[in-house]
């Protein structure tokens, strides 16, 4: 399955370093394969949103696989939700995963790398709710 | 026919983060469930979250279990894995 594109993952954060971070750790873990695209803090570089940050990274992600966003916290959900419902000519194939920031990441880069389509790797990252660490 | 396969391997490291992602990045690309132990925990080798969850660590042994149609295909590719990426750890 190596000769299909991969599911790119958006990382949208409230911190341009959070989403960067968690975009570094989730590739090292999968082994770099997947586009990890990142929308962290606002245009001028503080803590906040910017649904034009979003649609970059969307555009970028996206590798004709569709790609699946993972939102940090509170307004990341309201932009993303934002730009879906206005956005023209997005890609064809996104989903929005409710799911812990980091493990879903994690959980969700590791799928696309395996080859799954946009819903196996929406569920991945779902089902990072519900993985104990102890 | 499904086949059911099962070997194991004591790891050489501890199971890190990486190793762990590299192991369910394997796993997943087979259509046979495989299935982790380590002492008397499990996980689905598929979640990374799962595997990362065991824990393993250096000198405990680890049991892969596969059953499914690719299932020997499977057991292989993962104990072949657990063997090698453990030896450098994550």
């Amino acid at each position: 399955m190596s000769d299909r594109a991969m599911v790119g993952i958006v990382l949208v954060s409230h911190s341009a370093a959070l989403a960067e971070g968690t975009a570094e750790l989730a590739g090292q873990i999968a082994g770099g394969t997947v586009t990890i695209a990142t929308a962290g803090g606002t245009e001028d570089g503080r803590i906040g949103t910017s649904i034009d940050k979003v649609e970059r990274a969307l555009r970028l992600a996206d590798g004709g696989a569709g790609v699946v966003i993972l939102p940090d916290l509170g307004s990341s959900v309201l932009t993303v939700r934002a730009l879906l419902s206005d956005a023209d000519d997005l890609p064809d194939q996104v989903a929005v995963a409710d799911a812990p920031f980091v493990e879903g990441a994690v959980a969700a880069t590791v799928t696309a790398a395996a080859g799954g389509d946009v819903k196996a790797v929406q569920g991945a990252a779902e089902e990072a709710r519900h993985a104990r660490k102890l | 026919m499904p086949e059911n396969c099962e070997a194991s391997v004591t790891l050489a490291g501890d199971l890190h983060a990486r190793p762990a992602g590299a192991l369910a990045v394997a796993a997943a690309k087979f259509s046979s469930s495989v299935e982790l132990t380590v002492g008397a925990s499990r996980a689905d080798a598929k979640s990374v979250l799962a595997v990362m969850g065991l824990g393993a660590s250096s000198g405990q042994q680890v049991t892969v279990r596969a059953v499914g149609p690719d299932a020997r295909e499977a057991v292989d590719r993962l104990i072949g894995i657990l063997a090698e990426a453990t030896k450098v750890g994550g």
